[in-house]
């Protein structure tokens, strides 16, 4: 087990590696940059500027300061668009408030996307199966970009109930609409899974058994068939949650939450590449470390699993 | 007698088992077949050709072209710029003053195109890279995971960004930086079938005729896994029209004066609190369709296609 858990450890350091260089020299190599605006500067202010930031050095120099900074010191380096900020501020400003409602909208997708599979595989062709259905159909054609909008619309515009945007410390009132747009179609998927892996398990043998036995149904479900039947849900999460961290960009945007996804786009628009590639490490950092952690609670929960990392 | 057993029984049921004995049908023919039963799958595909008839002639009834300011309206939108027949903005002028229903028109041909286009080509290239991992193992194998798992954790905007810098924003960059942000769509899934089928005695027969091996993955194994091909191109030409929607909505899509649904959902989502929600409504209207119509067509291809299913 805990070597396992340092094996992936260690594979983690060179994807990493190599996910910087990747990224570095794919946007240094673009042509433009984040002083290049439509009048140009004058080339002794360029130069001046470009020494400020150290980018009249070779581009391996760069990365390797870059990459030595981050290690020694957890420094992403000075944000080029906007003044007086690094990168290490920026991400502690957004990264919480992402966070929190990507946290939110986690709950939002289990508490609702489970116990909506179960009941749609113990009613199987019922009201609960067609309603899920539905569910899932309607959060598959509503993607989070039109869905939020009608939101808005809803509760915002005409009957004045929420907030349209904006953050004020996290009260809930400003949670509640990003964490449901950003969660519904992944509720829809996680109960679509649950659904399928509880009908998988409630055809298999040892249900067959427990019923022979005379088990009474709501035993038979608690405590035999619940547990299989998550495992597929909870593997399922880890990239969900991911997806969503990343996914938020858009919510960032349209609810003005002040997210890192705004900074994400607005680094994008202006060519800030400190902010862009610190970004991009955060956020596959993130999924590593959640990949890691389900296959660890995957491992605990399902002991075939444990024997094979030996 | 319940129906079934009437029907089972009856003299039109056995001419056609007669019938279907005498004429040996091939795989696809049988699951052919099994998608023209289902009738919401064959009615999106008629929804779909609509679209597509849309998006081909519906420019030749429209009175204005899609980048010309009306300036009649201009200015008093929200007053004078809602749908109606007699000035010819059938669908309502957009916030420049140009028609929306020749902006719809541009909007579908650009989702359409890049759906269609961009998701079968990022399927295949990531089905031949599968399949030739699959088949070689070894060294190639875990170069392509391992290339596989970074690309996955680099989040996708940053190549919409650089692509852009380096080549522009037009529909056929859209096109190609799509496909390249895509190529691991269907890479795990045949792999996977690849690996299973490479073991088998008609491999093996291949191989000791003296096949190369491309010959035997291209001629023997693509056969084999093309059902899975399919049904895995239907799921992502959905998701890459999503995605162009996404990412137009974000701003850092297709140019303008050109337009997507992506594009215009986002503009009419910006200027809803004005009032102007026929804005809104037209392109997310259009999105819909195609999204719902898609999902059966996917729905009914796996249905058709899976063996499990059977």
């Amino acid at each position: 087990m805990l070597n396992f858990t340092l094996r992936r450890l260690f594979a983690v350091i060179p994807t990493i590696l190599v996910l910087i260089v990747f990224s570095f020299y794919l946007m240094r190599l673009a042509p433009g940059g984040p002083f290049t605006s439509e009048r140009p500067l004058p080339p002794a202010v360029m130069a001046n500027v470009l020494e400020r930031y150290g980018m009249d050095e070779p581009l391996h120099v760069q990365l390797w300061s870059y990459i030595k900074n981050i290690v020694l010191y957890f420094d992403f380096g000075p944000s080029f668009s906007q003044k007086d900020r690094t990168v290490n501020d920026v991400i502690a400003q957004g990264f919480p408030v992402t966070l929190t409602y990507g946290f939110w909208s986690a709950i939002f997708v289990l508490v609702c996307g489970v116990p909506l599979g179960i009941i749609a595989a113990l009613r199987h062709n019922g009201f609960w199966d067609y309603t899920m259905t539905g569910l899932a159909i309607f959060s598959q054609i509503f993607p989070n970009f039109v869905l939020a909008p009608l939101m808005v619309l809803l509760f915002t515009l005409s009957w004045g109930l929420l907030p349209g945007g904006g953050w004020n410390g996290g009260q809930w009132q400003y949670i509640v609409m990003p964490a449901i747009a950003l969660g519904t179609s992944y509720m829809a998927g996680v109960a679509r899974l649950t659904r399928g892996s509880m009908l998988e398990v409630l055809n298999s043998p040892f249900i067959r058994t427990a019923r022979a036995k005379g088990l009474p149904e709501r035993t038979i479900i608690i405590r035999h068939a619940l547990k299989p039947a998550l495992l597929p849900t909870l593997t399922y999460m880890g990239p969900v949650f991911v997806y969503m961290i990343t996914g938020s960009v858009f919510i960032d945007v349209f609810f003005s939450t002040g997210g890192i996804g705004q900074d994400f786009i607005d680094g994008a628009y202006s060519r800030d590449y400190s902010i862009l590639l610190g970004l991009a490490i955060l956020y596959s950092l993130l999924t590593f470390a959640l990949t890691l952690m389900l296959d660890l609670l995957y491992a605990w929960i399902d002991p075939k699993v444990r024997s094979s990392m030996g | 007698m319940t129906s079934a057993s009437r029907r089972l029984k009856s003299r039109e049921f056995a001419d056609a088992a007669a019938e279907e004995m005498i004429t040996s049908r091939s795989f696809w023919a049988d699951a052919r077949g099994r998608f023209l039963r289902n009738r919401m799958a064959v009615f999106s595909v008629f929804m779909l050709l609509c679209l597509v008839v849309f998006a081909l002639f519906g420019h030749t009834i429209a009175v204005w072209n899609y980048e010309e300011i009306d300036w009649a309206v201009l200015g008093q939108v929200k007053t004078e710029g809602g749908p109606s027949l007699e000035n010819g903005h059938w669908f309502g002028v957009d916030e420049l003053g140009r028609d929306l229903y020749a902006r719809v028109v541009q909007g579908t041909r650009t989702s359409l195109m890049v759906g269609f286009v961009a998701g079968p080509l990022s399927v295949m290239l990531g089905a031949l890279i599968g399949a030739m991992a699959g088949y070689f193992g070894g060294r190639f194998d875990q170069t392509v995971m391992g290339l596989y798992t970074i690309w996955i954790s680099i989040p996708y905007i940053i190549f919409f960004v650089v692509w852009q810098a380096f080549f522009g924003r037009s529909l056929t960059q859209m096109i190609i930086v799509i496909i390249i942000v895509n190529w691991t769509a269907g890479l795990l899934i045949v792999r996977g079938q690849v690996m299973m089928l490479k073991n088998r005695e008609f491999v093996d027969a291949a191989r000791m005729l003296g096949m190369s091996d491309m010959a035997i993955i291209f001629k023997h194994l693509m056969p084999n896994v093309l059902w899975v091909v399919v049904i895995y191109t239907s799921l992502v030409i959905p998701e890459v029209i999503m995605a162009e929607s996404l990412v137009s909505f974000l701003g850092v899509g297709i140019q303008e004066p050109n337009t997507s649904w992506g594009a215009l959902i986002s503009e009419g989502a910006r200027t809803m609190t004005f009032g102007t929600l026929w804005q809104l409504a037209f392109p997310a209207m259009f999105f819909v369709i195609a999204q719902v119509s898609l999902f059966y067509i996917g729905d009914g291809l796996r249905d058709a296609l899976d063996p499990k299913e059977r």
